[in-house]
């Protein structure tokens, strides 16, 4: 770059000869190209997802949920006789990067929407852009907070931790009848806040924990905690757990500690890593989760959908996203016009509208979804146990 | 009594991670007068080559232990030739900013070759479903049993090798006094470069057997590398005994603090801990002077 600025521009015409002659092909390529499709161009819906750094993994789903869903809503005529198509960016699992892919989007136009992350604190941090831009912009995150700011444009597409916090208290006091309850909680905004909407929920049902404890991420040994969960003379455990990981350690420990208890706890209680780790510890526990394949008639169309085209096990990263395209369609079927206000009206009439995770009913803050799914560490297998929806 | 019995356990068994770890840094310090703020990630590249020898090339344990060991030497080997051999003629700056370095390079390595999801090992000893003894009311697990047997074991070995060996003998004159050591004969630079050899073996194995407890990430050496740091400070920079003592009271404090004090400030004891002595006895436990050396 400095090489080249250095250069006096005598000394290099050739380069700018290629270069005019390139852009004249290009110019000569971008004007037959349409003319041969003879047809509308596609639709195109921006995707920010990781592609690089810790979640890339995760990121491989998302776009195969994004995907599938694209290709049957194309396969089934398209909308209004245009194809729908992804336009992917990485959010290299950062905050800033999930911002600058944010804003590479948005530099396109044609982009009328804009499916977002998983993760809260991304969403958080592309929540003021997608605000000045004014575009629809579908999450994952389940934060309470990020549908409860004002900010219009925000469509959440799994149900938010105040509804997996309810579910976990009021199943363990009325379903598992437990009496005694301890609460381990993470420290971060996760683990704090389901705290808060735990011991609130416990309270409505008048059964205040014994004892509330929390942890910081990555903890690797908790017999300071197991001691005085074994002291509270507690006989249900609830956790609210950030990472899969720290709960396999932590279960491991609750066994070798010969604590006995029933125990229900965050999404994190049924995710691979941690069962891998934990093994037979985590047997019998039972655990909350905005999908499973069972969960409704419409998750196992997508099982088997998902199945058939990748070979693989679908998991909620790539419902999630199936389900952003596939009630995005359907708005934008149903809007007058591709206007990002008349696509965020649409979208909002959506009620009772099947999806992978669940029925999605919009409400004026954005959430389309209210239920939980309790689930059962069977063996090592989560089995669907039943559906708890919440009265918003 | 049980509850003071079982976090006492615990406490000793985690605080001897640190003190392999630990070890390795006071080990490096003496030969190079340089802190390797890369002895973390040893433990994690330790256990990741013990993950790639029992599930990808599918070896035996005991076999699986031998190459992952003889990777690490070679590592060490590398990282000598590699890191500390060109700067050795520089402050000791460069150094710690080379170690730094190479430490984020290993981080990043490690998650571009073994992705993100961790890796479990299985322990040594496969004891039953809870992989531990229950003496009395305290559990004993048999990983961390494992972890202080082999920890007692190196530091007594170690001791003979230095103290009763010809090689050890030089290993410890170079690490007090290279020019004298040069002088005499001593070749200095092969010296060293056994030096890193031999803490990356420590770092390693300490990764290697805390990996069946934790799970293997390409983090999991960062927050071992700091406690370790930590204990090295508390055990005097450089003095081999006291960094032993050091982490296996950093893991005792740390377990009893979040047990009777607070759970979420539990790494904030090991920094306290570190303050304290920077504050009333920068000289470590034992005291030895640490300006002595050139």
């Amino acid at each position: 770059m400095l090489y080249v600025a250095l250069v006096p521009p005598l000394h290099r015409p050739g380069g700018n000869m290629i270069r005019s002659a390139a852009f004249a092909l290009a110019l000569l390529a971008s004007a037959t190209v349409p003319a041969a499709q003879a047809a509308e161009p596609p639709i195109r819906i921006g995707q920010v997802i990781p592609m690089t750094g810790e979640a890339a993994e995760s990121g491989r789903y998302h776009k195969y949920g994004a995907e599938l869903a694209a290709e049957q809503v194309n396969k089934a005529g398209g909308i209004r006789g245009r194809k729908v198509e992804l336009v992917q960016e990485d959010d290299k699992t950062t905050n800033p990067g999930a911002v600058t892919a944010l804003q590479r989007l948005l530099e396109d136009k044609e982009i009328p929407a804009i499916i977002g992350s998983i993760r809260s604190t991304q969403v958080q941090a592309m929540l003021p852009t997608v605000k000045e831009a004014g575009i629809p912009f579908m999450i994952g995150g389940t934060n309470y907070g990020l549908t409860h700011q004002g900010n219009p444009w925000v469509f959440r597409f799994r149900p938010h931790d105040g509804f997996s916090a309810k579910v976990i208290a009021k199943f363990a006091v009325e379903e598992l009848k437990l009496k005694k309850l301890a609460l381990v909680h993470s420290t971060d905004a996760f683990g704090n806040g389901g705290r808060d909407f735990v011991t609130k929920a416990l309270g409505e049902l008048k059964a205040e924990p014994a004892l509330v404890q929390g942890y910081n991420n990555g903890e690797k040994d908790f017999t300071a905690i197991l001691t005085s969960v074994r002291q509270s003379g507690a006989e249900g455990l609830l956790t609210y757990f950030t990472f899969s990981t720290d709960i396999g350690i932590f279960a491991k420990q609750v066994k070798q500690l010969g604590i006995k208890v029933g125990w229900i706890g965050s999404p994190s209680i049924v995710a691979v890593d941690g069962r891998k780790l934990a093994g037979e510890a985590l047997y019998g526990t039972y655990g909350v989760s905005d999908f499973h394949v069972d969960g409704s008639a419409k998750s196992k169309e997508f099982t088997a959908a998902y199945r058939a085209k990748y070979n693989l096990e679908p998991d909620l990263y790539s419902a999630w996203c199936y389900d952003a395209v596939t009630v995005l369609a359907e708005a934008m079927r149903r809007a007058p016009d591709l206007k990002p206000e008349s696509i965020r009206k649409a979208i909002l009439g959506i009620k009772g509208f099947p999806g992978a995770e669940g029925e999605y009913n919009f409400d004026e803050n954005g959430d389309g979804l209210d239920h939980y799914h309790i689930v059962r560490n069977e063996n090592g297998v989560i089995k669907y146990f039943k559906t708890i929806r919440v009265p918003r | 009594m049980a509850i003071v019995g079982q976090l006492l356990f615990s406490g000793l068994a985690i605080g001897g991670v640190y003190a392999l770890v630990a070890l390795g840094i006071a080990l490096i310090y003496r030969a190079t007068n340089v802190v390797n703020f890369a002895q973390g990630e040893f433990c994690m590249l330790g256990a990741y080559a013990l993950v790639f020898a029992t599930q990808g090339l599918r070896l035996g344990y005991g076999a699986a232990f031998a190459l992952a060991l003889a990777t690490m030497a070679l590592l060490g080997l590398v990282f000598a030739v590699g890191i500390y051999y060109p700067l050795r003629n520089r402050t000791f700056l460069p150094v710690i900013i080379a170690t730094i370095g190479a430490s984020i390079m290993f981080q990043n390595g490690a998650l571009a070759v073994f992705g993100p999801s961790p890796e479990r090992l299985a322990p040594v000893i496969e004891g039953g479903t809870s992989g531990g003894i229950t003496v009395g009311e305290i559990f004993f697990d048999y990983q961390y049993l494992v972890l202080l047997v082999v920890t007692v074991v190196l530091v007594a070995l170690q001791y003979l090798f230095f103290e009763y060996t010809l090689l050890g003998k030089k290993m410890q004159a170079t690490s007090q006094d290279k020019d004298m050591a040069r002088l005499l004969g001593i070749p200095v630079t092969r010296m060293i470069a056994l030096t890193f050899v031999y803490s990356t073996l420590l770092g390693g194995l300490a990764g290697m057997l805390v990996a069946p407890i934790f799970f293997v990430t390409h983090k999991m050496g960062a927050v071992l590398g700091f406690k370790a740091f930590a204990a090295t400070i508390a055990g005097g920079f450089g003095d081999v005994r006291g960094a032993i003592l050091g982490g296996l009271a950093l893991g005792v404090v740390e377990t009893f603090g979040a047990a009777y004090i607070s759970v979420v400030y539990k790494d904030g004891f090991a920094f306290l801990l570190l303050i304290l002595f920077l504050l009333l006895r920068p000289q470590g436990i034992f005291g030895e002077k640490v300006a002595e050396k050139a």
